[in-house]
């Protein structure tokens, strides 16, 4: 069909339109399902309380107990209730204080040997008594036949101790009553006969089992330091949706003879160093779940103010994760800095 | 591969100082005679030796810390005269309650 050609300029020029007008649309449409979507991330957010807490250590006590509106759990060394009923009932009575999370240091559970049921059994009426919110253990082995260790050792990263720990978690299942949170260890031993790196053998261990994790950060930081990983990459090589629980601390360099031969201790006997806070930070922003922060002290310790002044670092720390993940930043913290008496006598009536 | 005779293997070297030596003078053959496997051994002879001090020394302090204070034979028969007294003055008062 023939058209003069103004007319055929016209409609061009409409259909021009057309094309244009739809593609707009579609951006616009594009745009406010994206907001749409981030308006709802952003509420799941909200609801998330992360909280920070330190570890419960008899020489901590009365600053513990003196600032509880400033700390929002406690978590306690399993092993010092297990036996003793005065102790555990003077657990019971901190327990309705204040919220109570359980550290198990000696089940062993990363083993090709099955776990100790005696032991096992210490844990499970311990947990029934407290009734605690969560309960951990170690990804390590501690012994092995008469042989005691007397600490966390790293076991080989190879299959065998995966399908162990996750025979070994299931039993643990089964007597307690519900899962522990596994935390990776710190070592200053590369374990020999391992057939893969750390990020791996935790990703793997951790869905066979199908566990939850405490992460430790300065445990990741000191073994990435001593083995040559990149702290950030091996964040990203874990499974943030299985992290429930952080733990942060600090160490010191050790070294034998010269300097080029030092290593990381994690020793818990000092503050936890800024990486530590870095990490913290990156992690609440890779991870989708609320979480529970531990500040762990084990000796030189200090004022309790200066405790305190650390665990308002990690919120900040985790503020700040949220914030640029472009969420939030999770209601607790407002309610934990602006209103701290209000907070903890709600708790108390609660 | 026989993993829980590693972990023996390791929890050996790491806690005694004479097995350490032992294996640091000829890892591959104190492997072998451990009756690990050949892969194991090979690993064994490749391994991280400042890590092994380290860990080692580090296992041994963790394990001084949690052993209990000792105690002299006075003190011991100190503590057992006063449960014994306690126990004595408790029989006594539940005799004397019951005549009462």
């Amino acid at each position: 069909m023939f058209l003069p050609p103004a007319l055929a300029a016209l409609q061009f020029l409409a259909a021009l339109q057309m094309v244009v007008g739809e593609a707009v649309a579609e951006a616009e449409e594009a745009e406010v399902a994206g907001a749409v979507a981030a308006v709802a991330a952003a509420e799941v957010r909200m609801n998330i309380q992360d909280r920070v807490g330190m570890g419960w250590r008899s020489e901590l006590a009365g600053g513990i107990l003196s600032n509880l509106d400033r700390i929002d759990v406690l978590e306690v060394i399993a092993e010092d209730y297990c036996d003793g009923s005065a102790r555990l009932r003077a657990l019971q009575s901190l327990a309705r204080q204040v919220p109570v999370v359980i550290h198990g240091v000696s089940l062993g559970m990363a083993s090709t040997v099955a776990i100790d049921h005696k032991r096992l059994g210490k844990m499970a009426r311990l947990v029934d008594r407290i009734q605690p919110e969560s309960w951990s253990e170690h990804l390590a082995f501690v012994r092995a036949g008469d042989i005691d260790i007397g600490h966390l050792a790293a076991p080989p990263r190879t299959s065998s101790t995966i399908e162990g720990t996750a025979v070994n978690l299931a039993a643990a299942r089964a007597m307690v009553g519900s899962m522990p949170l596994m935390e990776n260890i710190a070592t200053l031993i590369n374990p020999p006969a391992s057939d893969r790196d750390e990020p791996t053998w935790l990703h793997e261990t951790l869905a066979s089992a199908n566990a939850s994790m405490l992460l430790d950060l300065h445990n990741l930081y000191a073994n990435s330091i001593n083995f040559g990983l990149d702290p950030n990459v091996f964040l990203a090589r874990l499974p943030a949706e299985r992290i429930h629980a952080v733990h942060i601390s600090g160490g010191q360099w050790i070294c034998n003879g010269t300097s080029k031969n030092s290593r990381i201790l994690d020793d818990h006997f000092h503050d936890p160093p800024d990486p530590v806070y870095d990490l913290l930070a990156d992690l609440a922003a890779l991870c989708p779940n609320p979480l529970t922060v531990i500040l762990e002290r084990d000796g030189d310790y200090p004022p309790i103010d200066h405790l305190l002044t650390q665990l308002d670092r990690a919120r900040r720390a985790l503020a700040s994760g949220r914030a640029a993940a472009g969420k939030p930043v999770p209601l607790h913290f407002g309610l934990a800095e602006t209103v701290p008496v209000q907070k903890a006598q709600a708790r108390r009536l609660s | 591969m026989n993993t829980p005779a590693l972990e023996r293997f390791l929890a050996k070297i790491y806690v005694d100082p004479v097995a350490r030596a032992r294996f640091l003078a000829a890892p591959r053959a104190e492997a072998a005679r451990a009756g690990l496997s050949e892969g194991q051994c090979v690993a064994l002879e490749n391994i991280d030796q400042l890590g092994l001090e380290m860990a080692a020394r580090s296992f041994g302090h963790k394990r001084a810390s949690k052993r209990p204070p000792s105690i002299s034979i006075g003190s011991r028969w100190w503590r057992a005269c006063k449960t014994l007294r306690f126990k004595v003055f408790a029989v006594f008062r539940k005799d004397t309650s019951t005549k009462l």
